[in-house]
């Protein structure tokens, strides 16, 4: 499938405001699955930009605004084409849970176990992880019950959650957006001993009814390790297997590391933040395909 | 449609060849000769300029169409995009803080001696924060079949309509053909365009009022004016029929005024504003740029885009992208030498007898020497020009343009050299129509394709996979 | 609808029904020439059209090549065909594209060399080809563009330049100072169409009262000038959106009174104004009437719409070039 995306973020600043040093990842990953056309990436007041890739190979953008400014405007625009990891019929299970021991050693996962900023393993989680397990022996199925239980448990709301919510309080909670969702997905699966990680990135509901969610503004979801399958995408939010109507943008520990644009400024106001997300199919006959 | 190394035909253009194999050359030109009168009797004409009559002439068409694969299309669109986009960064920048020239990528001067540099544009919020909402970036291929950027017409790029007419004649005399090969619509630009416009509209909460504002029936793209404006169903208005109150624009119709909220103006900065620039212009609005700059209504393009067209500011473009995208050309330039550089210059003077030199700020193929056909008495006169002058002058190496089959005089079919002109829109998204205007050259060798100095054109055919 | 639109959509249609009228008239002459014994039989039709002066001043030798083709004389056949043109082309996104293409055909046609040959040849086949473009054009004006604001100003427009021609051919009449031999008579009848109608209401009782009489006030012939102006009446008002009978502009207060005065009259009353005055009175009604058009529409006065702003502004009128008359 070949998505075309328009992500627009916009600060307002009631005063002018000097010295805007920022970080932006909006720039698709490739990835076996995914192959970026064309990214660009615009800054106004516009001025130099330079790219760098950071520990998690993600894609950073990087610009300074030393003038007074009162408004901010950052255009990313993507073509991305994607394919599908995995069919219906192939899921991505035969990884036990006894193998993941293993993989815990690895510099690849290691990383995706400890805790983090948003997310830190408790007993609470863990004996709640437990119970979603079951008798479950198959990673894969493991993750998929958490996923479902996310799901059907956690109502998708927003305002009842920050962008700096921890993923404790949203398993306390039980309600929250597609950040919390991945979070708490997170955090169950690293209390089980699965390498987790956040995804941050775009979804195009393919569906008639546009009735899933997350499609209207950059969305979150989570990759675990799977062994000989490597890092499988989940999306808890609309309780589906990551597919071709995924782009990933970054993945990292948490929302800290991946967070589309972060900075500071020196000004005397806050900011008024406005994003508006497009993501479009460019096949010719796309309806009715999900 | 010939491969360089191997003078095979190549696979996209197989089905085309055996198509043409049908048709002797007179029931060709025969075709030729209908659709022809076809434009003339439509009155699909432009007028000449520097003739006293005002002759009208069509645009010679030629049959056989140039085809673009789809990939190679893609790269196209890519590199496109990524022009418009730097492009109309550095407008914003430098009509603002101008980072760039503080870094030193550009020097200033080059900017503020650009012939369409506008000092009132200075600190203006335009519209949408877009400059360049229509551009037409001509484009040649070199020997290694690479697409180069030729020039970015950002200011009123004209053409469009000679697309669209082409097509539907294409369609009329090839029926079978075009269905055979898939080709991509390119009937959808007039509401990319209007949307395009409605998406600067600084009124909120009404329908927007577009107008298209023409210099009026003699001038050369007046066919071009009135068709766009049909097809959008907007109204197309000259200077006089607008009237500005209290810095708002409102046209004069039979029942009283009415606000205009978005101009697309095919009529030069120069012309707008006759308290603004120049005083003698009969063409345009006095008291249209207080409306402007107040942000009351909206042009497209803005007021000063012409700096992009400056031929001294194109070689610097590869470097403009990297600055603001932290990317690498997609579409290179032609290598371009600059007069007023004193390396460059020297070189230029030594080897003007193989050198294309341009003068910075002209179009339409006006104002240019072409090294390998001049006399020695041109070479001394431009040697001369560019001395006194050398910001007014750039120099790049003959490229010999691509040729393609064309129908000929004597009704051979020959290469004749051709370029493209592939449009760009930029309003919420950015849209480019799946086609281009190919201009051909005529006239045998010649690499001069603008209408005006004998070129004519061929439709563009963009296949899907 | 913008004014200068609207403007040029008048002109348009006003200069092709010139080019008809024209036509038909030179070829009434041309032919009723054929037989006279008048060494100057094509005075009385520059005298009509008021060309003399220009003639006179003007290169050309020949009154047939003058009043057909000559670039000097604006109100040629060829000139009017272009000025029609030439209004098209600046509005030719409210046209439809019949009028555009067939339009462009007889400007083709009328400025070929071919042209200038088959007048020479065969002047006969010349103008019925002229008058068949021009009520082609007329028919395409009439079934293929919204009868709109912008039809009523094309039925303005052509309106007036009939009632004008109509009075000119019987201020011909008045050249032969009221004893206009009948020959005289049914080719005035002629250069309006107007003899077989004419036959069908008087039969053979042919005078110069009855052909007066008929030209200015049938009520159903096309061509008189009571039919004109009643039509016009009709068009003044559909744009303006007042009721008939009443009026909001001066363009509609003459041509009331002027319907009025046709509605009314009789041949008697024409005899006491004197022939030649009456016809001249109203003729200058008809310029003041064209006048009053350009005025309330093209001129405008400055009102800003009142869905845009509430606020009604007046102001003063800036000057605005005129197009040609």
């Amino acid at each position: 499938m070949r998505l075309k995306i328009y992500h627009r973020t916009v600060y307002e600043y009631a005063n002018a405001v000097i010295n805007n040093n920022n970080e932006v990842r909006l720039s698709p990953k490739l990835t076996p699955y995914q192959q970026v056309e064309t990214n660009f990436i615009s800054v106004l007041p516009a001025t130099r930009l330079t790219r760098y890739t950071d520990l998690n190979f993600n894609r950073v953008h990087h610009f300074n605004i030393p003038q007074p400014h009162q408004q901010l405007t950052i255009d990313s625009r993507c073509t991305v084409k994607t394919k599908r990891p995995f069919e219906i019929d192939s899921l991505p299970y035969g990884y036990a849970h006894i193998e993941v021991k293993k993989c815990s050693q690895h510099d690849s996962c290691h990383t995706y176990l400890q805790d983090s900023s948003f997310v830190e393993k408790t007993p609470h989680i863990w004996r709640e992880a437990l119970d979603i397990q079951a008798d479950s022996t198959d990673v894969f199925q493991t993750c998929y019950a958490l996923m479902d239980f996310i799901y059907s448990d956690f109502t998708y709301a927003s305002g009842a959650t920050q962008v700096t919510t921890h993923a404790s309080e949203v398993i306390k909670g039980r309600i929250g957006v597609c950040q919390d969702f991945a979070h708490a997905m997170t955090a169950y699966c690293r209390s089980l001993g699965i390498p987790a990680r956040y995804v941050s990135g775009y979804f195009f509901d393919s569906t008639l009814d546009q009735k899933l969610r997350g499609s209207e503004a950059s969305h979150a979801w989570v990759e675990v390790y799977l062994g000989q399958h490597g890092w499988v995408g989940l999306d808890p939010t609309n309780r589906k297997v990551v597919d071709e109507n995924y782009v990933v943008l970054a993945y990292g520990r948490d929302y800290r590391d991946v967070a589309p644009v972060i900075g500071t400024y020196f000004g005397r106001s806050g900011s008024q933040l406005t994003i508006h997300v497009k993501v479009e199919s460019l096949e010719t006959n796309t309806a009715g395909v999900s | 449609m010939f491969s360089h190394t191997s003078r095979k035909t190549f696979p996209h253009y197989k089905c085309l060849h055996e198509h043409y194999a049908n048709y002797n050359v007179a029931s060709l030109s025969n075709k030729q000769r209908l659709i022809e009168n076809t434009f003339l009797e439509e009155g699909i004409t432009f007028t000449v300029y520097g003739d006293n009559q005002g002759t009208e002439r069509i645009f010679p068409f030629d049959l056989i169409p140039r085809i673009i694969p789809q990939k190679e299309w893609q790269l196209i669109e890519e590199g496109l995009t990524q022009r418009l986009i730097a492009l109309n960064l550095f407008l914003h920048d430098i009509y603002h803080e101008g980072q760039i020239i503080k870094d030193q990528v550009i020097p200033e001067s080059v900017v503020k001696t650009a012939a369409h540099y506008r000092p009132e544009m200075q600190g203006v919020k335009v519209s949408r924060d877009i400059y360049i909402q229509i551009c037409g970036t001509d484009l040649i291929r070199d020997d290694a079949g690479n697409y180069l950027c030729l020039e970015d017409n950002a200011r009123c790029p004209s053409g469009v309509s000679y697309l669209l007419e082409n097509r539907e004649a294409m369609k009329r005399a090839f029926p079978n053909l075009y269905s055979q090969y898939r080709v991509k619509p390119v009937d959808n630009y007039p509401d990319l365009l209007l949307k395009t416009l409605q998406h600067l509209s600084p009124r909120q909460g009404h329908g927007p009022v577009c107008v298209l504002l023409t210099p009026g029936a003699y001038n050369s793209a007046y066919f071009e004016h009135t068709f766009l404006a049909r097809k959008m169903g907007i109204e197309i208005v000259e200077g006089r029929d607008l009237i500005v109150l209290d810095a708002y624009v409102y046209m004069r119709t039979t029942k009283g005024l009415e606000q205009v909220d978005v101009i697309y103006r095919r009529l030069d900065d120069d012309f707008l504003d006759p308290l603004c620039f120049r005083e003698d212009s009969m063409l345009g609005v006095s008291g249209l740029m207080e409306a402007y700059m107040k942000g009351n209504v909206a042009l497209a393009n803005a007021v000063g885009t012409g700096v992009a067209d400056d031929k001294v500011i194109y070689a610097y473009v590869p470097e403009i992208i990297k600055y603001y995208l932290d990317q690498e050309p997609i579409l290179q330039n032609v290598p371009t030498y600059l007069a007023w550089r004193e390396k460059d210059r020297s070189y230029i003077l030594s080897h003007l007898d193989s050198l294309v030199v341009k003068s910075a700020n002209e179009s339409g193929g006006y104002g240019m020497l072409m090294g390998p056909c001049a006399t020695k008495k041109e070479l001394q006169n431009f040697a001369k020009k560019i001395e006194n002058e050398p910001r007014n002058f750039i120099a790049q190496p003959v490229i010999s343009l691509s040729r393609h089959p064309t129908i000929c005089e004597d009704l051979s079919i020959e290469g004749r050299h051709v370029d493209l002109r592939p449009f760009v829109l930029y309003g919420d998204s950015i849209e480019i129509i799946s086609g281009g205007l190919t201009r051909v050259a005529l006239n045998k060798d010649s690499l001069i394709v603008n209408s005006s100095q004998g070129g004519g054109s061929k439709d563009t055919w963009v296949l899907n996979d | 609808m913008l004014s200068r639109v609207a403007n040029s959509l008048y002109w348009l249609s006003r200069y092709l029904e010139r080019a008809e009228n024209l036509a038909r008239l030179v070829e009434v002459n041309r032919y009723e020439s054929l037989d006279s014994t008048d060494p100057n039989p094509w005075l009385p039709l520059l005298y009509t059209t008021c060309t003399e002066k220009i003639f006179r001043e003007s290169k050309e030798q020949d009154v047939g090549m003058f009043i057909s083709f000559s670039e000097d004389n604006p109100d040629s056949i060829r000139e009017c065909v272009a000025h029609a043109r030439e209004n098209a082309r600046m509005v030719r996104d409210q046209i439809s594209e019949e009028i555009w293409r067939d339009l462009n055909r007889f400007h083709l046609f009328i400025r070929s060399e071919d042209a200038v040959e088959l007048w020479q040849n065969q002047p006969e086949t010349f103008h019925r080809r002229t008058i068949e473009f021009c009520m082609l054009l007329s028919g395409l004006i009439h079934a293929t563009v919204l009868h709109d604001e912008g039809w009523h100003f094309m039925q303005i427009g052509k309106l007036i330049e009939r009632a004008d021609k109509t009075t000119r051919v019987l201020d011909m009449l008045a050249y032969y100072q009221g004893i206009a031999p009948r020959a005289k008579l049914a080719s005035a009848l002629k250069s309006c169409s107007a003899f077989n109608a004419f036959q069908a209401e008087y039969r053979s009782r042919i005078s110069l009262d009855n052909a007066m009489s008929f030209l200015l006030f049938s009520a159903s012939f096309p061509r008189s000038v009571r039919f004109c102006i009643q039509q016009l009446d009709y068009h003044l008002h559909a744009v303006s959106g007042s009721p008939i009978g009443s009026y909001t502009n001066e363009a509609e207060r003459i041509t009331g009174s002027t319907l009025a005065q046709l509605n009314f009259s009789s041949s008697s009353n024409i005899l006491q104004v004197g022939y030649h005055d009456y016809i001249d009175s109203l003729q200058k009604q008809f310029n003041e009437i064209g006048q009053q058009v350009f005025d309330t529409y093209i001129l405008l006065p400055l009102e800003i719409r009142s869905n845009t702003n509430s606020e009604t502004r007046r102001r003063q009128n800036d000057h605005q070039r005129q197009q040609q008359q």
